[in-house]
């Protein structure tokens, strides 16, 4: 079930990316989503990058998938298509060397999605219970207030979506480092709990191979300055977007949930490459919030931006949707947020634009977890 | 999480032992919180930072959404101000 209807054109690897835009430059209502990977990637590198764009494609806010590739790509464009078609949605792929050039693969890739947008503009909007919606929950350009208005709010939908059979995916591993036997303590089981554990590590290692202890470096001066005294204190008002249920499953990043409820995939900090291993697992809307303000979107899913304070809901006005900010400055409390953040995701995932959409942006990147060769 | 937005402050979780002050609170105000509970600032908390609720002995730890977030190096008084000169955390000490 998706709250969009987008026809896409996925670029297999970087050198069919300019293809894709050229197309999407061509022809009204398709996004083209281009990436720089696909190339001389080895191993479980490529496999993560083969399987964030076969989510993409297979996320149910898409329709339709041209996928283009280039010929001699680690990332094959037939196996890719071939795996999102298996969801049953129309999927079609184009080969660059096989086509002959990139100007007849525009014109051939035209044609294709003027056919797939009249195929999906047959399908029309459907009542169906809310317990199809899988959100995620971000937060980036984070501030003193993140942890005290919109991040316990967020806290409070996700409760309430989870009560209606809904689910939860909350990511960005780093920002759990300090909080993680909090969050062991909640796993459904033990496989869980230590799965918890076992990606907080992994992550505070890879941080170690390049010389960086963040259990140390954390908080930050800035952090110090604004309230929060320690590593456990910052990761929970990070965490604390989940809400309070327990946790059913820790997924790798990009991989789709098997349980509903709450759910952890493993993602860096850097929203894009958050955001999109999200979507690429199946998640149809984002809700983020933001206390330094950030643009951030999603090509193919609307992102419900909340600011923490009202002074960066009034600046950066056109990017907002909610102001948590009302707790800190207002009489509104966290239960009073929370539950207008439920709201607002149902007219969302109903129709309704949020502001990321509007201003079309499309932000998109792939964790790479090796090098290239 | 039942979080209470009280006046000048926010109650993270009930358990909670610290509010955080929701802008800067002069020293000598008296926060009122439900039930009659009453606390008096000791010293000038700044927006964002915490006040203890209770007091807070040495060791014990400082509750905020309802889990421990560091212990207190020394007795904190209710009222006191709560942050790095009084609290440490454990989890980030770094890796051993």
């Amino acid at each position: 079930m998706g709250v969009r209807n987008h026809v896409i054109i996925l670029p297999s690897v970087v050198c069919s990316s300019e293809v894709c835009d050229a197309i999407a430059k061509k022809v009204k209502g398709v996004i083209s989503i281009p990436h720089p990977h696909g190339c001389a990637q080895l191993t479980q590198d490529a496999e993560q990058t083969a399987r964030t764009l076969i989510g993409i494609g297979r996320n149910p806010n898409v329709a339709a998938v041209l996928v283009i590739g280039l010929g001699c790509e680690v990332v094959n464009p037939f196996m890719i298509g071939s795996k999102i078609g298996e969801s049953g949605k129309l999927v079609k792929s184009l080969v660059i060397q096989e086509v002959g050039g990139t100007p007849k693969t525009v014109k051939e890739g035209i044609k294709i999605v003027r056919h797939m947008l009249t195929y999906a503009s047959r399908f029309k909007r459907e009542r169906v219970s809310i317990d199809s919606l899988i959100l995620g929950g971000e937060c980036g350009g984070s501030d003193a207030c993140s942890g005290l208005s919109a991040n316990p709010a967020l806290g409070i939908t996700s409760d309430l979506l989870i009560k209606e059979s809904g689910t939860v995916i909350l990511s960005e591993t780093t920002e759990s480092i300090g909080a993680e036997h909090i969050l062991a303590k909640r796993a459904i089981n033990r496989v869980v709990r230590m799965k918890i554990l076992e990606i907080v590590s992994r992550t505070e290692m890879r941080a170690l191979s390049l010389g960086v202890d963040i259990a140390r470096a954390n908080p930050t001066p800035g952090n110090y300055k604004g309230g929060i005294t320690t590593l456990e204190e910052k990761s929970l008002g990070c965490v604390m977007k989940g809400g309070t249920s327990r946790i059913m499953e820790v997924l790798e990043y990009a991989e789709r949930p098997t349980r509903k409820g709450l759910v952890l995939m493993d993602t860096p900090g850097q929203d894009a490459e958050s955001v999109t291993g999200l979507v690429a697992g199946g998640v149809q809307i984002i809700a983020f919030t933001t206390g330094r303000g950030t643009p951030l979107g999603s090509p193919i899913a609307p992102v419900i931006k909340i600011a923490t304070n009202s002074y960066v809901y009034a600046k950066m006005r056109e990017n907002m949707d909610i102001n948590a900010g009302e707790i800190i400055t207002g009489n509104k409390s966290v239960q009073d947020i929370g539950e207008k953040i439920f709201h607002e995701i149902i007219r969302v995932a109903s129709g309704k634009l949020t502001k990321s959409e509007i201003l079309g942006h499309r932000e998109f990147a792939i964790n790479r977890i090796g090098p290239s060769f | 999480m039942k979080s209470r937005n009280v006046g000048k402050t926010i109650l993270s979780h009930p358990r909670d032992n610290v509010v955080t002050a929701k802008s800067l609170i002069k020293a000598g105000t008296v926060l009122h919180f439900p039930k009659g509970t009453k606390v008096k600032t000791k010293e000038e908390i700044p927006f964002g930072h915490k006040v203890a609720l209770r007091k807070i002995a040495k060791g014990r730890a400082v509750v905020k959404y309802g889990e421990h977030i560091g212990k207190a190096v020394r007795t904190i008084a209710p009222g006191e101000l709560v942050h790095t000169h009084n609290v440490e955390g454990e989890r980030g000490k770094g890796r051993k």
